[in-house]
């Protein structure tokens, strides 16, 4: 969960943060925001778990929808993200293309923005409303992604399930609760304000009622921090108070991304799965009164970094980017064998196989029964293989000291779909092509 | 209260700037609404007779026949639902439940159907329910003569389709209205039986245009029937626990679709 947890696991771990980020060196990692080039001249390279920074974001920022892949994976944390899942009704390959279709449409319409239609006023409004007569994209994407059980549940569909997709195991700390675990259909909405990603999610709802039932829905953010002094982003903190994502693989790097989160022709999944990643969704609640009344060093032990600064504990002043050593410590006498950070990701060669791409928001919802708020982690994940991702970074994971302070209650696993190339393509088009091409 | 209020106001404006558009769907609703007052009064004179029988029965301390009772009474009660919701104190001593309550089931003022529901099937009993089963036959008894004096507002019965459909989706596809008898399958018979009189009454006035429409709405309701005729025992239904989830979900797109275009049926016949 947090943090680190999953996967501290880049051996890649992202040079370009470590430098001192140049506006002029920004064009060889992308600016996410189209048609932001003025920006891009000034704005410093972002990198996806970086903190959004104040003052930075405008509702005028509008990342592309059209792509080989979905936005939503590399594209730069907005301030604001939420999955939604649903349940599908969709009794035949046509039921299944007009969904994917009315989805493509109403996501192609919300994240490019425009003005909502006038209608007659003895009708109900064609749109919530909340945003006001002109929707404006506000960093939006709406990520889709399709879950074991859609699969699992149709006749024609079931040979074409991509090989690693799964329903979701209970792992040993677990205390998973049905009503907010699994689904055929998840989506992952992202946005610079809440306002944007509830409008979004109304207007799907609003516009899907034939073939969607909501099942379950968590929201969460990204804690905004001031623009950095020195010019190198840090990234943002979780409820536990620590620096999550700060070994994540880097998203600007199209080949990284190749190797570690997109489905290639190489890896034995369907045709149709090719420009595609595995998505590993976890509510992982947070005892935050606990961990408060833990003390310090014994937080930073049990994560492997310096609280306030996010070094590794072995190079306590060198820094968040810093790579720790564990052959000098292998003993675990300066990073504990079993603190979080060392257990997901030793920095062997070997464990590259399992990086992942970390897309975490922390969410915070209410009181429980026992009168403790109901914080944690809204745990999102992306890469090219399940098993050698998230499952195997887990399995390392399980038992370690961090297990006290976190109960994981809700997720699942999910195949997001390939990109929607452009206007006369959709979502999912590949897989109904291939349904029809079946035998 | 406050809220009640505020659609009154807005109720009042929009009957003060009525168009002569409006004016003449209203004339045209003219039939349809007697006719809809008609199939409300009998709902109603089968309510108060049914009524009578299920609070005896209770009184009588009979407690199976009280159970058998239960459901097939409330059916009349769901189908005219947003009729009776005009008259809110009825409604709330006829059909509330307990969460509307501090106390829960133990709250002494949980009145009504789902009170009785709660001693029946909870604590297999008619302890203490004399005086609420003579309260709720005078309550139902006060809801026919007020519902028979009453005109009929055209757009309370155009609308009406699509609240029946918006209580479904927003309360009762979880199965919580009836949570101690389950008999909600009986109360979603009521509730689509009362929304597709309204389309039927309607039909003639926008047929020719929007035939498109009556489609996809009369193919939800079919597939509603096809669901809820799967499980029929009897001349009722089986427990609602015995739903399947594939069915649930079927049912829950349905009514949340029949609720979005429902939604849209005022409109269509120009009621503001």
């Amino acid at each position: 969960m947090s943090r680190d947890r999953l996967a501290d696991a880049s051996a890649s771990v992202d040079e370009n943060r470590r430098q001192v980020l140049k506006g002029l060196g920004l064009a060889a990692f992308g600016c996410p925001f189209a048609g932001a080039a003025a920006q891009a001249a000034t704005a410093p390279a972002r990198h996806m778990t970086d903190a959004p920074v104040a003052n930075v974001a405008s509702a005028e920022d509008r990342v592309p929808f059209f792509g080989k892949h979905q936005a939503g994976i590399t594209t730069p944390r907005p301030a604001n993200g939420m999955i939604a899942a649903f349940d599908v009704i969709a009794e035949t390959p046509d039921d299944l293309e007009a969904l994917l279709k009315l989805i493509t449409n109403r996501i192609a319409f919300l994240t490019e923005g425009g003005t909502l239609p006038e209608l007659d006023p003895r009708l109900p409004p064609a749109d919530s409303g909340i945003v006001g007569p002109v929707v404006k994209p506000d960093a939006l994407t709406i990520t889709v992604s399709l879950g074991s059980s859609l699969f699992d549940g149709r006749e024609w569909l079931k040979p074409l399930k991509p090989r690693h997709l799964s329903r979701m195991k209970k792992f040993p700390n677990d205390a998973l609760d049905a009503a907010l675990c699994h689904g055929d259909i998840t989506i992952q909405i992202c946005a610079n304000t809440q306002d944007t990603t509830i409008h979004a999610l109304r207007d799907i709802i609003k516009n899907t009622s034939r073939h969607l039932t909501l099942k379950w829905k968590q929201e969460g953010n990204v804690p905004v921090i001031l623009p950095p002094l020195g010019g190198v982003a840090e990234s943002a903190r979780n409820y536990l108070g620590f620096r999550d994502g700060t070994a994540n693989p880097d998203s600007g790097d199209e080949a990284v991304m190749e190797r570690v989160v997109w489905v290639g022709a190489g890896r034995g999944e369907p045709e149709w799965a090719v420009g595609g990643a595995y998505q590993a969704v976890r509510i992982i609640r947070n005892f935050v009164e606990r961990w408060d009344r833990t003390p310090l060093k014994e937080q930073e032990r049990i994560f492997g970094r310096t609280k306030m600064g996010g070094a590794p504990l072995d190079k306590p002043e060198a820094g968040e980017f810093a790579t720790p050593d564990y052959a000098a410590d292998p003993e675990g006498k300066l990073t504990p064998l079993d603190s979080h950070i060392r257990l997901a990701n030793d920095r062997t060669p070997a464990a590259a196989e399992n990086t992942i791409l970390r897309r975490p928001f922390n969410y915070s919802n209410g009181v429980t029964k026992s009168g403790q708020l109901d914080q944690g982690l809204l745990f999102i994940c992306y890469q090219g293989d399940l098993e050698k991702g998230f499952i195997t970074v887990q399995r390392r994971l399980d038992g370690e000291p961090l297990e006290e302070y976190i109960k994981p209650i809700g997720g699942g696993y999910f195949y997001t779909l390939p990109g929607v190339r452009d206007a006369s393509d959709y979502l999912g088009s590949t897989l109904i092509a291939a349904v029809r091409k079946a035998p | 209260m406050t809220i009640k209020h505020l659609f009154g106001a807005t109720a009042l404006s929009f009957f003060l700037t009525t168009s002569a558009f409006a004016e003449s769907a209203t004339l045209d609703l003219v039939e349809p609404i007697a006719e809809y007052k008609i199939y409300v009064s009998e709902k109603l004179e089968k309510l108060v007779e049914d009524t009578t029988a299920f609070t005896a029965a209770v009184k009588a301390g009979d407690v199976a026949k009280a159970k058998a009772l239960f459901a097939p009474t409330r059916l009349s009660y769901e189908a005219i639902e947003p009729i009776a919701e005009l008259f809110s104190d009825l409604d709330v001593a006829i059909d509330s439940r307990a969460d509307d309550y501090e106390k829960a089931e133990a709250d002494p003022e949980f009145p009504g159907f789902h009170r009785i529901e709660y001693g029946l099937w909870e604590k297999n009993s008619t302890a203490e329910l004399g005086p609420v089963a003579d309260k709720l036959l005078a309550d139902v008894t006060e809801l026919s003569k007020r519902i028979n004096d009453l005109t009929f507002p055209p757009e309370k019965v155009v609308g009406g389709a699509a609240v029946l459909m918006e209580e479904v989706a927003a309360t009762k596809i979880s199965g919580e209205e009836d949570r101690y008898s389950h008999t909600d399958l009986w109360d979603f018979r009521g509730n689509f039986d009362g929304a597709y009189k309204i389309v039927e009454l309607v039909r003639p006035l926008i047929e020719k245009k929007e035939g498109a429409f009556l489609k996809t709405v009369d193919a939800n309701f079919a597939k509603v029937d096809t669901i809820l005729a799967k499980y029929k025992e009897g001349d009722g239904y089986v427990t609602y626990e015995k739903l399947t989830e594939d069915d649930r979900k079927v049912l829950s797109t349905a009514v949340n679709t029949l609720a979005e275009d429902l939604s849209t049926l005022r409109g269509k016949l120009g009621l503001d």
